[in-house]
């Protein structure tokens, strides 16, 4: 691998997940996350050279509803931007593109969006294609029901190690203040929790939920002065499949096995199961199986830590959930994750997905050294 | 390949229908809920002391968070208008109209409205202007609840006093 130039996450704030904020509107929840990301880097606005955001304007219920978060983000005297339609982690990406090319050193990045105020299964099912898939009403538990038929039965996966699975996620989130599902539940409630689309019950799928968060990405030399304890990016990639849900092989993801290799080819990683914590943008247990099984580690394994945070089970605010595992894989390595820390971590993996079964996939590798030097 | 079908399927109709149910959110609903009593609030920027109407929780421009939330006047300055002579979608009023950005006095940013009870080439930038509310019991805390603006008759006003303020 060539010397890329190194860049790191340097403050991450998150708005706690919750089912519905009745007092503020979305770009409300997202200011005090800016401030705070701003002031944990110890720098003004005018420090920042470029900002980009994930969102949906369909969530938002305004065609280019994204450009309210202009107002927030600090985007005056007239700044560069962007905004995705897709998982603020994928905006992320696109940043760190930019400063690979070097036209900037530091970017915001946020996610924002209220589920609450429309009808993100609706919304979601008209992500498919309008002839044969939405008409018939598939929304994103069905397609992921489905996926988890597959898999089950490609792998023999049985439903009480889904269970298991969703058990380990709730324990972790139990102790990370920022979730949505803050108890515990042990694998024998869930399993008897009722179907939500068989063969996933509602113990192993996350209830629907809002936050905002901000990052900040910084490239080395400035890193340093804003982070005591930076996370260094080593290596990332992004691949997407088809869309014809038929064409694929749903027991499996490919795009985020070749996403995966290539993040670690680049971060000079031999194998994912070195790294110290796993974060996963996997909501459900059948995903988190899938993407273990494309990133080559077991999921049975104490190590890596899988989703120390709890996971997308436990809080799953859509287009942010991606970066919520970016963000998460930063307060590990900078010693910020308080009751959910994995003790000593140096290296984590964080991932990201958009669309129906893992359509899409991003992985990053980070670790609390410099990649190159 | 076949020929196509004698009677093709042109079309695939889809109706989409979908409902949103927004948070009006605390600082918004303060200043809703204050047109019922026909008073405007605008926020006031902590760091620059710029007060934005509708009220914001930040401002914009510096960032920083507002801190105050103020009265200001329901009558000001037309900043700059237009004449509307095309229909427009949603609104049947009667052509051809006034839209005007008027900075309404002790606020630092214009709001949009219609001018109205005089004629369209009447209307001109520096021109004073009231609002015209609804009737007392029929307002329910809605932007709606100012129906127009109408000259108020006093002198116009200066470029300078507005020219930042459009």
């Amino acid at each position: 691998m060539s010397r890329l130039r190194n860049v790191a996450v340097v403050a991450f704030a998150q708005a706690p997940v919750v089912a519905r904020d009745e007092h503020r509107m979305a770009t409300e929840m997202l200011y005090p996350q800016v401030r705070r990301a701003l002031a944990d880097c110890g720098v003004e606005r005018s420090a920042i050279d470029y900002q980009v955001a994930g969102s949906a304007d369909y969530i938002d219920g305004r065609p280019f509803g994204f450009v309210g978060a202009l107002e927030v983000m600090g985007s005056w005297p007239p700044t560069q931007d962007l905004h995705l339609e897709m998982d603020a982690a994928f905006a992320a990406h696109y940043a760190w593109i930019r400063m690979q090319a070097g036209d900037c050193d530091t970017a915001l990045v946020c996610g924002h969006g209220k589920v609450s105020e429309g009808e993100p299964r609706r919304i979601l099912n008209l992500e498919l294609d309008p002839y044969y898939q939405a008409p018939i009403g598939l929304d994103p538990l069905a397609t992921a029901a489905l996926q988890a038929s597959a898999f089950m039965a490609r792998t023999g996966t049985t439903d009480r190690r889904l269970a298991e699975i969703a058990a380990r996620n709730r324990a972790a989130g139990a102790r990370n203040p920022d979730v949505q599902v803050r108890s515990s539940a042990s694998a024998d409630e869930l399993a008897r929790t009722p179907w939500a689309v068989e063969p996933l019950r509602t113990g192993y799928v996350p209830p629907l939920g809002e936050s905002a968060v901000a990052l900040i990405l910084a490239a080395e030399g400035k890193a340093e002065r804003m982070c005591d304890r930076p996370a260094w990016i080593h290596g990332t990639d992004q691949r997407i499949e088809l869309q014809t849900l038929g064409a694929r092989d749903l027991s499996r993801s490919p795009s985020a096995r070749l996403a995966a290799e290539r993040a670690l080819a680049m971060a000079g990683a031999t194998s994912a199961a070195d790294v110290d914590l796993v974060e996963l943008s996997a909501a459900t247990p059948v995903e988190e199986l899938i993407l273990c099984e494309a990133l080559g580690i077991d999921a049975d394994r104490s190590s890596p830590a899988l989703n120390p945070s709890g996971g997308p089970l436990v809080g799953h605010p859509l287009m942010m959930t991606g970066l919520i595992r970016l963000g998460e894989a930063f307060r590990q390595l900078a010693g910020r994750a308080g009751d959910h820390a994995v003790a000593g971590a140096r290296r984590a993996i964080a991932h990201a997905t958009n669309g129906h079964c893992l359509q899409q996939n991003l992985f990053w590798v980070l670790g609390t050294e410099r990649r190159w030097t | 390949m076949a020929e196509p079908p004698v009677e093709p399927i042109k079309y695939v109709d889809a109706l989409v229908r979908l409902p949103y149910h927004y948070v009006a959110g605390d600082c918004r609903a303060r200043y809703l809920r204050a047109l019922k009593d026909k008073k405007i609030l605008g926020a006031r920027c902590s760091q620059t002391g710029k007060v934005f109407v509708p009220p914001l929780v930040n401002s914009p421009e510096s960032l920083a968070p507002t801190d105050e939330l103020v009265e200001i006047a329901d009558r000001g300055v037309v900043t700059t208008f237009c004449i509307v002579n095309i229909p427009v979608i949603g609104r049947a009023l009667e052509l051809p109209y006034v839209v005007a950005s008027i900075a309404l006095d002790g606020a630092d940013i214009s709001i949009h409205a219609l001018v109205q009870e005089c004629k369209p080439d009447e209307v001109r930038m520096g021109m004073r202007v009231e609002a015209v509310w609804k009737p007392d019991g029929e307002r329910e805390g809605s932007h709606e609840d100012i129906l127009h603006f109408r000259p108020t008759g006093e002198p116009d006003m200066p470029r300078d006093a507005f020219l930042n303020r459009l």
